[in-house]
């Protein structure tokens, strides 16, 4: 039986503006805090557990497991915090940004009830410092929250109290990794820690510290809602649930789905993205944002779920699918991904800021056609050597997809070489794809226009 | 202590048994494996794993791991790359990463030779490059301050020096700037990186990135040579290594003693060396032939006429004492004055009580303690600073650090740390602060007591309260002595008579009066005894205003030109090693000049067995008889104006002062004032502002509003307090 569409998280999303606390209520919301104050903590970390719900920024690891390794709350000798990671910066990636703006009381409702169920008092919401719209809903719709006690002291007149605070990045993509969000958090430069100590042991100003996405925490409700054993039942095996996915690149309706997990990736392009536009042939997918390794063009056919990704040496990542069709430079395309890459490691270990410069100079070359056939071999070993040996996987993140481009592409590099340039000329295109770094700068300088949501 | 839990580790095909969290790193070495690392450093807090230099296999983990991030665990089996080729490989790749922008300029940088980059690169590193393009390239280098430049294309980003900067000295000075492969390493706000403790980054830095500026192209590794020996400049004694090259000081580092300084410096100890070159010091022994004039003589005729000087005051000599003489030395005159001479008046400072002694500790202890107190008016950092440094180390590890003075964390009026004492020892009456800390302080095993200021008990009134405190195992107690060698001084005028002597009259001729040192010539007790002095001999590095009443000057030697032993304020004797011999015969030579015509023996070199320095501890106890500490000082505001309160910068002293590359530490001239005091007259940070003394004495200073000081206080360095009283009028200009 094939998956495809199911609205969850975004139920009603269409229809209403759940922006506003009124109509979030009116299509139940809040009713799954309510029905989580009635629990015992301890049950709901059983109900998350249950639900088998992995996380949605990125690495994938079972929620309940990482709230289990928290101190009880009567054992912890600190205040226990909870952290929702809204840095969304991945290239491809805006599903949190949606979240945010049409269900923002989804996620404060899910920050609260996880706050209950693992004794914090308070939860900080680290928003990507470009997204000031989303700012502006998110504190618009705490303030509705606050007003009608779902959140401060004595949350919807139970014994529990919950702080949330909203805090604004200040640009910088490693601000996303979980360590480097609370280094920043705490006013300092982001830049990852070394693990051990875990957040859950050692987090935010050294108290133990549970950090979730945004998408992971806004599902909490749906979980309360459904019951544990219920929501495991959606999605296919290891990978449960629904999953917001961000398509984009040369597709015809791109945008963010809201799919079962499991979901074929061709039905997604296709079906629900009306596929590729203009006539012209699919050359390949990025199924997890641009730090994961491309899918061919005949890989299609794998269903959107973690082991499925995992089986073609991919991942499912940020949950964001980017499509490639048969203009794109794959060398242009690895130069992009590289230079962002370089742009954005924090510079705090050796291989990382070394390899991704140098990676961009060989892959400069190479896509200028000066490269020498032992350059290409250079910058595999180059992603060998940064591979596996960072601090943190922002290294890997560069030298992962870039090594796939290769591998799987190799005779585009090979023509760049011997025909001394870019084969595709002047029909190379990347638009909307992915976007130079200098264009990058351009957008953190302006503000951006943000596209308002119509409707109906 | 409870024995340590021991675990068993495989280095390397190598089993080990060894204590549960011990650092990997050190677990290798235990079994004779060096894993290569550059950021990692123990001192200077939690590993950071950024170099990535340490990649070790660890079985059971796919990944390679920073093993400086990682502790000994049972059963755990760690390759490094001598036996694992994954290993091998991963450690390949971070020396090519880092040697990639690197200039490799070797042959001109300072560092070669004594390099950890150029040792791993000799040893592990790649016979040439891959990297075919243009390097990464800065301004170079750049002055951070006078006395430290920074090449940024060197660097190799292990982030050591600006964790020094803010996880050790807390100075908060140094930081990275931009990110990724455009980070750079600034001073913030790309001020001068002034702070006490900013040279050790030099030491620090594991390339020639961070480099002494005074010692740029002065020497190589191979023309060196480095004299152990102990610093002189205050009494914490720091062990230190003299580089000298051509018999030329040229440079001093760390000789890391974990007990004593854990290898830190203070800037004043590392950069004071080029005094010894100083354009005003003396060089032969002067004689004054007309008022205020003198003329150079023969040391014949020197020692002729200090004997003759001191012969014919009959035994109405005095001694003045600097206190940064060695041991020896002050035994020698101790016994020239004493035994030959017959006098028994002196000016002795730091004369502190043995039972002071009694609660004796390792600086290191106050690390370890548990609720630290530090008493007296004078900043801990401008008179002993690695203690400083001990003090913030313990408060990191979890210590209350409990400061009671003006700006203290309990702020009392100047002057009142003798009361504060007796409040403490007899809680009864105390104000209630003071008696919950009492409690605190009798309920805490580990107590570091630290009195950093003058106490006119000697010593007695500190070592009664840490007694009436019960100061037992694990706490002790640290009177920091004004001067270098106090301690070790006032032992030996004490073993070479019958005890302390007496003090120098109060009025009517002196015979003669001997001058040890250019620090007893600042003191102005000596200046006012030698107008009474018909013969005034002195020893002095420099010429200056302290010279100027001597009959007779000698050329004095630098404590990097002697060999002797010194005691600092734990009472550890050291040894201090001559690193370079001085342009002429030193003091004990001179000495035995004088005392072979008086008729007295004295061995011009330092092998009189010293005296019982080390001898039977006191037992701890309560010491003898305490004066009437003096009121505390009238409460604010009563008094005429704002209360004064002076201190002596670590940066000033004769010869500091000389060291043109330090000028920029020197204290500025500035008031600190209370956020009150400024408030109410309008003053912000960076005003001038008039200070006017009860006698009329004014000048101007820059305001600078502390935010810890007590209301109705106000606080000048020394060279910028001079001529004012006890009370001044502050007025915005
Ligand atoms: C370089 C880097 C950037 C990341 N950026 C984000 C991000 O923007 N948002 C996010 O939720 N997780 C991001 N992550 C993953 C987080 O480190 C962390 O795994 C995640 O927030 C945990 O939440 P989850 O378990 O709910 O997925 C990033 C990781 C890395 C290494
Ligand atoms: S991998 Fe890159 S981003 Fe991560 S710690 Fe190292 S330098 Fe920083
Ligand atoms: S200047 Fe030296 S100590 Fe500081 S980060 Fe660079 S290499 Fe390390
Ligand atoms: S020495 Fe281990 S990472 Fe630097």
């Amino acid at each position: 039986m094939a998956k495809g569409p199911r609205q969850l998280l975004l139920e009603h999303a269409d229809e209403r503006d759940l922006t506003k606390l009124s109509e979030y209520e009116a299509v139940g919301g809040y009713e799954s805090l309510r029905k989580a104050l009635d629990m015992e903590p301890g049950a709901i970390v059983e109900e998350l557990l249950a639900s088998n719900i992995r996380g949605r920024g990125g690495a994938g690891f079972p929620m309940g497991r990482k709230a289990s390794f928290l101190p009880k709350p009567d054992q912890a000798t600190k205040p226990i915090y909870l952290t929702v990671n809204a840095d969304e910066s991945e290239p491809g990636t805006f599903k949190d940004r949606e979240i945010m703006f049409r269900v923002p009381h989804a996620l404060i409702e899910g920050a609260v009830i996880t706050c209950y169920a693992i004794g914090a008092e308070t939860a900080f919401i680290y928003l990507r410092g470009e997204y000031y719209t989303e700012f502006e809903i998110m504190r618009a719709a705490l303030e509705e929250a606050q007003k009608a006690g779902y959140v401060g002291a004595a949350v919807a007149g139970s014994g529990a109290s919950v702080t949330i605070v909203i805090h604004r990045g200040a640009g910088a993509y490693i601000c996303g990794e979980e360590t480097a969000l609370l280094e920043s958090l705490e006013g300092k430069r982001g830049q990852p820690r070394s693990k051990p100590p875990f957040p859950a042991i050692s987090g935010v100003y050294a108290s133990p510290t549970l950090i979730n996405n945004v998408e992971t925490v806004a599902t909490v409700p749906d979980i309360i809602e459904l019951g544990g054993a219920e929501y495991a039942k959606l999605g296919v095996e290891n990978s449960a649930g629904t999953r917001v996915f961000s398509l984009s690149g040369n597709v015809v309706r791109g945008g963010n789905y809201e799919l079962e997990l499991g979901t074929p990736l061709r039905s997604l392009i296709y079906d629900i993205g009306g596929g590729i536009p203009d006539g012209r042939e699919l050359k390949a997918v990025i199924p997890g944002g641009s730090s994961v390794p491309v899918l061919a063009a005949n890989e299609v056919d794998a269903p959107l779920d973690f082991d499925s990704m995992a089986n073609l040496g991919t991942f499912l990542g940020s949950g964001a699918v980017i499509v490639i069709d048969d203009r794109a430079c794959m060398v242009q395309l690895g130069l992009r991904v590289a230079q962002f890459y370089m742009h954005e490691s924090c510079g705090k270990c050796t291989p990382c800021r070394e390899g991704t410069r140098w990676m961009v100079q060989i892959l400069k070359k190479l896509e200028e056609g000066r490269a020498e056939q032992g350059e290409l071999d250079l910058l595999l070993n180059v992603c060998d050597r940064i591979l596996g040996n960072c601090l943190c996987p922002l290294g890997d993140a560069a030298a992962m997809p870039v090594a796939s481009y290769v591998a799987k592409f190799r005779d585009e590099y090979q023509r760049h070489i011997e025909e001394g340039g870019c084969p595709f000329g002047a029909e190379s295109s990347l638009a909307g794809v992915m976007a130079p770094v200098d264009q990058h700068h351009a957008h953190m300088r302006s503000q951006i226009e943000v596209p308002v949501h119509e409707f109906a | 202590m409870s024995t340590p839990e021991l675990v068993t580790v495989t280095v390397d095909d190598r089993e080990i048994r060894i204590p549960k969290g011990t650092g990997l790193i050190e677990t290798a070495l235990a079994c004779g494996v060096e894993i290569p690392v550059f950021c990692y450093e123990p001192r200077l807090g939690a590993p950071v794993g950024a170099c990535r230099m340490c990649l070790c296999e660890v079985e059971g983990m796919p990944k390679l791991q920073a093993a400086c991030t990682m502790t000994a665990q049972d059963a755990l089996v760690l390759r490094t790359a001598q036996t694992s080729e994954k290993a091998a490989e991963g450690q390949r790749a971070i020396l090519e990463f880092i040697l990639l922008n690197h200039p490799l300029d070797c042959p001109d940088c300072d560092k070669g030779g004594e390099c950890p980059l150029q040792d791993l690169t000799f040893r592990w590193g790649p016979g040439n490059t891959r990297m075919h393009f243009p390097k990464r390239t800065f301004d170079k280098p750049i002055p951070i301050s006078p006395v430290i430049s920074l090449d940024r294309e060197r660097c190799i980003l292990c982030y050591r020096c600006t964790r020094f900067s803010e996880g050790v000295a807390e100075d908060m000075q140094l930081v990275a700037r931009n990110r990724g492969a455009q980070s750079i390493i600034a001073t913030f706000e790309d001020e001068p990186y002034r702070a006490h403790f900013s040279g050790n980054v030099t030491e620090l830095c594991p390339v020639g990135a961070l480099l002494p500026a005074t010692y740029r192209f002065r020497a190589r590794p191979w023309e060196i040579d480095n004299v152990p020996t102990v610093c002189g400049l205050c009494p914490v004694g720091c062990n230190v290594w003299a580089t000298t090259r051509e018999g030329k000081v040229a440079r001093i580092l760390s000789r890391n003693h974990p007990e004593v300084d854990d290898g830190w410096l203070c800037d004043k100890g590392r950069f004071t060396f080029d005094h010894l070159r100083a354009d005003d010091r003396i060089k032969q022994p002067l004689k004054r032939v007309r008022r205020r004039g003198f003329d150079p003589v023969a040391w014949e005729e020197a020692a002729e006429e200090a004997a003759r000087g001191l012969g014919e005051a009959e035994g109405s000599v005095v001694v003045a004492f600097s206190g940064g003489e060695t041991n020896e030395q002050a035994g020698a005159l101790a016994r020239l004055a004493r035994q030959g001479l017959g006098s028994n008046a002196a000016i002795v400072p730091d004369d502190l009580d043995p039972a002071v002694d009694g609660f004796r500790a390792p600086l290191a202890a106050i690390r370890d303690a548990e609720v630290c107190v530090v008493l007296g008016d004078e900043p801990v950092v401008d008179r002993a600073p690695v203690v400083d440094l001990w003090l913030r180390a313990a408060r990191r590890a979890g210590a209350d650090v409990i400061t009671i003075h003006p700006a203290g964390s309990i702020g009392v009026s100047p002057g009142s740390a003798a009361h504060v004492a007796r409040s403490l020892a007899e809680p009864g009456t105390a104000p209630p602060e003071f008696r919950e800390l009492a409690d605190q302080l009798r309920d805490t095993q580990r107590v570091a007591l630290v009195w950093s200021g003058d106490d006119h008990d000697r010593g007695r009134r500190a070592a009664a309260l840490a007694a009436a405190l019960g100061l037992g195992e694990g706490s002790g107690l640290y009177v920091l002595p004004r001067t270098p060698n106090g301690r070790g001084v006032s032992s030996a005028w004490r073993a070479a008579g019958e005890g302390r002597g007496e003090e120098p009259p109060e009025d009517g001729e002196i015979g003669a009066l001997i001058v040890s040192g250019d620090e007893a010539g600042y003191d102005p007790r000596v200046a006012r005894l030698s107008e009474r002095a018909r013969f005034v001999l002195t020893t002095a590095m420099f010429m200056g205003d302290h010279t100027l009443w001597s009959h007779l000057v000698l050329p004095g030697t630098s404590y990097l030109e002697r060999d002797g032993t010194v005691v600092n304020l734990e009472g550890r004797a050291q040894r201090q090693r001559r690193a370079v011999d001085p342009p002429f015969p030193d003091e004990l030579e001179f000495f035995a000049e004088v005392g072979e015509r008086l008729g007295l023996p004295v061995s011009p070199r330092p092998d009189e067995p010293s005296p019982a320095l080390q001898a039977e501890l006191p037992p701890r106890s309560r010491p003898g008889a305490l004066s009437e500490p003096a009121p505390p000082p009238s409460p604010n505001g009563t008094g005429p104006g704002l209360e004064l309160v002076t201190y002596r910068s670590l940066f000033s002293g004769p010869g500091v002062e000389r060291v043109e590359p330090l000028a920029f530490q020197r204290p500025r001239a500035e008031l600190e004032l209370s956020f009150a005091d400024a408030d109410d007259r309008g003053i912000s940070t960076g005003d001038a502002v008039l200070v006017v003394g009860a006698d009329g004495v004014g000048r101007e200073l820059t305001a600078r509003v502390n935010r810890r000081l007590r209301a109705g206080v106000v606080r000048v360095a020394d060279e910028h307090a001079d001529g004012f009283a006890r009370h001044v009028e502050v007025g915005k200009v």
